[in-house]
């Protein structure tokens, strides 16, 4: 060991030595993934992206791949906005609905013109950025809390014209014009085409996003580490103090909105392409808070970030229609939060032991006094779920006794987190976890469309405890 | 003609005078101290002459031209750096960056460039990286190898207000601004902190203005001292005559009479 240095932190400056000393799996990972340059890893992405259609000709799949990426473009350019200039930006999805709206216009039978997307494409992303723009000029004065709820107004103002703007008196026509299509929005809208090839499958469609996706990556890769970039970040960090190093934060601010604007409106145009139709009800809050999740989830500011949490918070509502590969998550997401929770290891192998003979044991019992109170397990195809019904007891009236249980889990898990000694909480574990898989396997798993969005959002908790930084996300600090 | 000045600058807030009438003037190359008790006013000054406040009447004059009522960005572009009494970092980028981040207005690449990374950029982008850390090597090796790419956040106090010095340098000022570089720091930093504030003068040719409620560096290093009380200069002058001025003593410790014991 050499000399230590005084005011020198030694454990962060031989961080690269220790990666590279590290033997086996673990340290190849860790140096691969240090040498791999930015590109390295968006040709990786685009790669693996790419290998999808060939590996599956499943469309389901390949739909939520496509969505993946399409939710990711959105989720770049609200990155920007939120992430890197530090803009609380509610009304982002009204751009997206832009973006849609005006290739509705360009390309459909609606208004009668039929631009070429790669025509279309240009003038719809100078559009989405003049709103930005405009939008984004009365919002320069308002900080933090009061640009959110500002924004959040031409949010819910966009929706409404959409829905609304179905009679307009308009000078030179004799009736009301209906300019948006209302409710029943507008449909039959022209296919994506680009250069003379049109996109008709799923797969096309998914391959149109997945290079859109790469591309708006380099691009706000390229734009974060550059002046602007900088820039945008101080400004997040301390708007005068970037001010007052030279930074026009006025002009900062806008051209955020701007290039937040824009790709939002690019990938509201696919979108709107994709589906073949827009509906006011394809831009409202819903999609603004999956958006919202997808970068807090990956960790504001990361690109990295955005991509796996769109791929976390698209893929896991849809994933989860599939009672069996629910069921599986489940178990596996019980046991590695177990793993990653309890240390010693030994410790988690006796609590899973005691788990099972707790049910065992449950089972004795209630067989004994009342056995017709069981009935008899559904079986699925899943391993899985059936080895733990013929574990597990299912009472006759199971949906009312999983109810019960459900408001009973609630208590345990407040109480097991109020309890501190070590080996109290072991055995408290013991019956809570086996009450959790009691409700999984009465209620849960048979209502697949309400758990889906249950354990979406157990998953947002978990994870927003575990990592508030996020996935990918740097830590950060407020005040020190 | 001097290289900036204040010409009959008032400031209120609401009922209360800030800044009444002060005027003062700087020539290139000196080292300027402002003191005066707490809430004199030394920092609205700061503020005043960086834009962040507009003043209510009175002239700013600096390299020639009237800089009152310019944006902030404007006057530091024109040469007019700061840095901040609370200090105000960017915490949460690295060190490099926040010394980067201050040559935006230095640097031309626009959007074009950058999305396309064109060799212009490249050239510019290394020109910035090896100007910030010629910068922070200006402090020696506390700043610099691995702690470039360090967050802000990690940084000690005393190398928190050194990068703070770092970044304004990087503006490339003419005129510097200190608000209390010393505060909060022990006996070696401070003595430190005056040696650096000297070499600055010396090795950058900068003109510095400088707020300090430790005499032991206004004494040390300041080529005239001006004292402020309410918002009115009070004592001008060299640091023997404005420390002895009565005015001075009277403003930090009171009448003499009501000293005396009856």
């Amino acid at each position: 060991m050499s000399q230590n240095k005084i005011g020198v932190d030694q454990w962060v400056e031989q961080y690269d030595q220790r990666v590279n000393k590290a033997k086996g799996l673990q340290g190849f990972i860790a140096r691969t993934s240090q040498r791999l340059p930015p590109w390295g890893w968006l040709i990786v992405l685009v790669a693996v992206g790419a290998l999808l259609p060939v590996i599956t000709q499943n469309n389901f799949a390949i739909r939520i791949a496509g969505n993946i990426a399409l939710m990711g473009t959105l989720a770049l350019g609200l990155n920007v906005v939120v992430g890197y200039a530090g803009l609380l930006d509610l009304g982002f999805v009204a751009f997206y609905g832009i973006g849609a709206y005006t290739y509705a216009y360009l390309s459909s039978d609606f208004s009668g013109v039929h631009l070429p997307t790669w025509v279309s494409l240009p003038i719809i992303i100078v559009i989405s950025a003049l709103f930005g723009l405009v939008l984004g000029s009365p919002s320069l004065r308002l900080l933090g809390d009061y640009l959110a709820i500002v924004t959040l107004g031409f949010g819910q103002i966009f929706v409404q014209l959409m829905t609304s703007l179905t009679r307009v008196s308009l000078p030179g026509h004799e009736r009301p014009v209906d300019l948006t299509g209302g409710p029943n929005g507008i449909i039959n809208l022209d296919k994506l085409s680009l250069f003379g090839f049109t996109a008709r499958t799923v797969t096309d469609h998914y391959l149109i996003l997945l290079v859109v996706l790469a591309v708006a990556l380099l691009v706000i890769y390229h734009l974060n580490r550059s002046r602007i970039g900088r820039a945008w970040r101080a400004l997040r960090e301390d708007e005068l103090a970037a001010e007052a190093m030279g930074m026009p934060t006025r002009r900062l601010k806008l051209q955020a909105f701007a290039i937040g604007a824009a790709v939002a409106g690019f990938s509201g145009a696919l979108f709107a392409g994709w589906q073949g139709s827009v509906f006011p009800a394809n831009f409202d809050t819903t999609l603004l808070i999956s958006v919202y999740a997808i970068i807090v989830l990956g960790g504001l500011g990361s690109l990295p970030g955005v991509v796996v949490g769109s791929i976390v918070m698209v893929a896991a509502p849809d994933i989860l229609r599939d009672v069996t590969l629910a069921g599986t998550l489940f178990y596996v997401g019980v046991l590695v939060t177990l793993i990653g929770a309890i240390r010693p290891r030994w410790q988690t192998a006796l609590l899973i032991g005691l788990v099972v003979v707790f049910g065992v044991i449950v089972r004795l019992i209630v067989g004994a006094l009342d056995a017709q109170a069981l009935a008899e397990p559904q079986l699925s195809n899943s391993l899985i779920t059936n080895t733990v019904r013929s574990w597990l007891i299912i009472p006759v009236n199971a949906t009312i006794i999983g109810n019960y249980a459900f408001g009973l889990l609630i208590l345990m898990v407040l109480g097991v987190s109020r309890i501190k000694h070590s080996v109290w909480r072991l055995a408290a574990l013991v019956p809570t976890l086996y009450v959790l898989i009691f409700v999984w396997e009465t209620r849960l798993s048979q209502e697949p469309s309400v758990t889906r969005l249950l354990f979406v959002g157990v998953l947002l908790i978990v994870l927003m405890i575990y990592r508030p930084n996020g996935l990918l996300g740097q830590k950060r600090v407020e005040i020190v | 003609m001097a290289l900036f000045e204040l010409q009959n600058v008032s400031k209120h807030f609401g009922g209360l005078q800030v800044v009444s009438n002060l005027s003062l003037a700087v020539e290139q190359g000196e080292i300027v101290s402002l003191i005066g008790p707490n809430g004199a006013g030394k920092t609205t000054v700061l503020n005043l002459i960086t834009g962040l406040y507009a003043p209510d009447a009175g002239k700013i004059v600096f390299d020639g031209r009237s800089i009152a009522g310019k944006d902030v960005h404007q006057i530091t572009r024109l040469g007019i750096a700061r840095t901040f009494q609370n200090l105000r970092l960017f915490l949460n980028m690295s060190i490099i960056e926040n010394v980067m981040s201050a040559a935006y207005a230095r640097t031309s690449a626009n959007w074009f460039q950058i999305i396309l990374r064109t060799p212009g950029f490249w050239k510019e982008e290394q020109h910035i990286r090896a100007v910030a850390e010629q910068k922070l090597a200006f402090f020696g090796e506390r700043l610099v190898g691995y702690r470039f790419e360090q967050p802000a956040y990690s940084l000690s106090y005393a190398n928190r207000r050194r990068l703070e010095i770092a970044r304004a340098l990087m503006t490339e000022p003419k005129l510097l601004l200190l608000d209390e570089p010393a505060a909060g720091m022990n006996p070696k930093e401070t003595q430190e902190v005056t040696e650096l504030i000297g070499k600055l003068r010396d090795e950058l040719g900068l003109t510095i203005i400088l707020i300090e409620h430790d005499m032991g560096v206004v004494g040390g290093i300041s080529d005239r001292v001006i004292a402020l009380d309410h918002g009115e200069k009070i004592a001008e002058g060299s640091f023997e005559a404005v420390a002895t001025d009565p005015l001075v003593i009277e403003a930090y410790l009171g009448r003499n009479e009501n000293m005396v014991r009856k």
